[in-house]
């Protein structure tokens, strides 16, 4: 019973958790570069890679920590535009994943708590 | 998450907006300036910025991220001076007016000037956001298995 404190569940939750705190960092640096010349917007690749994962949900089979271990947040630059030219930061743009991805960090952070609520229950006999 | 890399790179691309709009004012600031006692007349400025560098140590340290793209915010790389033409105005009661009376001005660009700064502003304030959001998930982080 013990190995369960540290399921898949939370195993997702810490790499999300870590996505999302890199694809902060990325956003950040691409606002401090808003006004480089040249410069393109940097992107993070996470939720692509559930794929696997996914699949196994779908057919009813648990999440093998296996499954999780190839994981990681990979940063892309992001693609040139129909022209060839690089693309540029655009602010707004910026801005609303940056809201989008603060919003995104406190509904896992909310997760991981209710998660181990669950496991205070079991620790409390259910007795609140 | 390492938070304090968050916030320099966002103090990184505020210290390079505040630069691009100091040298605005200064572009401004001497729009009327005539050529001063050693014959030179001055030149608009403006902030060449580029992604921050890495620095030595940063070579040994990987951790998650790609080793490609290094998260260093941005840097000043040059502040150039512009090669536009001086703008020659007619003021022949001038001191410092030729011999057809004409005074030569910095062609320092009004407009340009200010879509500079308030480009620049948005950038700043932009990272200003950043560096709050960085603070909320920081603080919000505090509360794992908090009370619901």
């Amino acid at each position: 019973m013990i190995q369960e404190i540290d399921t898949a569940t939370m195993g997702v939750l810490r790499l999300a958790l870590d996505a999302a705190s890199l694809r902060h960092r990325v956003i950040a640096h691409n606002i401090a570069n808003a006004n480089t010349e040249g410069f393109a917007p940097l992107r993070v690749n996470f939720e692509d890679q559930f794929d696997a994962v996914r699949s196994a949900i779908g057919q009813g089979q648990p999440i093998e920590r296996g499954l999780l271990d190839g994981l990681r947040p990979t940063i892309l630059q992001d693609a040139p535009l129909d022209g060839g030219a690089t693309a540029k930061v655009a602010l707004d743009m910026e801005v609303a994943r940056l809201a989008q991805n603060t919003v995104h960090y406190q509904a896992l952070l909310r997760g991981a708590t209710k998660h181990l609520s669950i496991l205070g229950i079991a620790v409390t006999e259910g007795k609140r | 998450m390492d938070y304090s890399q968050a916030f320099e790179i966002s103090a990184s691309g505020m210290t390079v907006e505040k630069l691009r709009i100091d040298l605005t004012a200064v572009n401004i600031a001497n729009m009327h300036t005539t050529a001063g006692a050693d014959g030179t007349l001055f030149r608009p400025l403006r902030v060449v910025s580029r992604p921050g560098a890495q620095n030595f140590a940063g070579l040994f340290e990987d951790g998650s991220e790609s080793s490609v793209y290094k998260l260093r915010g941005a840097q000043v790389f040059a502040v150039q001076e512009m090669t536009t033409a001086p703008r020659m105005v007619y003021e022949p009661g001038n001191p410092s007016a030729d011999a057809t009376g004409f005074v030569a001005l910095p062609g320092v660009d009004h407009v340009s000037e200010m879509v500079n700064l308030i480009a620049a502003l948005r950038a700043y304030e932009a990272n200003v956001v950043a560096m709050n959001a960085a603070k909320n998930m920081a603080v919000k982080a505090l509360e794992i298995g908090g009370n619901q």
